[in-house]
């Protein structure tokens, strides 16, 4: 395997998404490339920066009501109210 | 939480939509199925609509019809992707059509939005990595938003959610080849946006510091 396809196998590989024979292949080709393996870190690290840079954010509590709501539709025509604390 | 009024009890015979066996059986499921995502989907309806309260009608009507359709869901696959195939599907009907041009992206109404929603509703489950240390929430926000649309999605779906390539193809309705090329073109444009931020603070992004 050259470096040019070790490189575009990396994004698959970060996800977990080669198939045996490609992993294989990419396994061996940075134990023997340490300009593929430091590209390989940098990979990771782009997919973890997403995950952990994008800010998640909750669903307004009105929005969770209505969906729990939602679920107890049927019955809620009979009823006014669907929560008792 | 109780979930009958004791007070105005209805008997089985006197609605034609009063609860079956069957109905109780399909709402609790649907609550341990479809409920639990409310907040994977209010993000990607955000993402998609950047709009907080279109993202609010878009997760609504998603659970409506996921609701109405739960019985053709096909049990033991993964509901999440089912949910988010539906908004997406809801989402192209229904605001495709007035978006944003392909390609052209308003900078000015990404940071808008994003300050607005930021102090508001912010999960507070957030972890640092050392790397990439003095990226800005908003400035990762803002490179993925700039990149087209067909690679911002699969980076979402893929990193952020983590759902899987086949998933994803599902949900895009493409070849999982496509998926995967998707990715790796679009972490490519990702990755060039992310450097231009860190090289701004000195970063030397060749050796991680
Ligand atoms: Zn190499």
């Amino acid at each position: 395997m050259n470096c040019k396809t070790a490189r575009v196998l990396m994004s698959a590989a970060v996800d977990g998404e080669l198939t045996g024979k490609e992993e294989e292949g990419l396994r061996l080709h940075l134990s023997q490339c340490s300009d593929c393996r430091m590209e390989y870190e940098e990979a990771k690290k782009t997919k973890m920066i997403v995950k952990e840079k994008i800010v998640r954010f909750k669903a307004p509590q009105s929005l969770v009501d209505s969906i729990m709501d939602l679920s107890f539709t049927s019955e809620k025509e009979e009823q006014n109210t669907l929560v008792s604390e | 939480m109780t979930r009958t009024d004791p007070t105005r009890q209805s008997s089985p015979e006197q609605k034609k939509n009063t609860l079956s066996a069957e109905e109780q059986k399909k709402q609790s499921e649907f609550q341990q199925e479809a409920v639990v995502h409310l907040n994977a989907l209010y993000n990607y309806a955000l993402h998609l609509t950047m709009n907080p309260d279109d993202a609010n009608d878009l997760v609504q009507e998603t659970y409506l019809k996921a609701y109405k359709f739960f019985s053709s869901f096909e049990r033991g696959t993964n509901c999440k992707a089912w949910l988010f195939k539906i908004l997406k599907n809801n989402y192209i009907n229904r605001f495709r059509k007035n978006s944003r041009e392909p390609g052209k992206v308003d900078y000015d109404l990404i940071k808008d939005f994003y300050h607005t929603i930021k102090d508001t509703r912010r999960d507070s489950s957030e972890t640092e990595t050392d790397y990439f240390h003095t990226l800005l929430h908003e400035e990762v926000y803002t490179a993925l938003q700039s990149l087209p649309e067909e690679f911002r999605e699969v980076i979402q779906l893929c990193d952020i959610e983590g759902f899987t390539y086949e998933e994803i193809a599902n949900m895009v309705e493409s070849p999982i080849g496509t998926v995967r090329s998707r990715l790796y073109r679009g972490r490519k444009l990702l990755r060039e946006q992310l450097e231009g931020y860190a090289k701004k603070f000195g970063f030397n992004t060749e050796t991680g510091r």
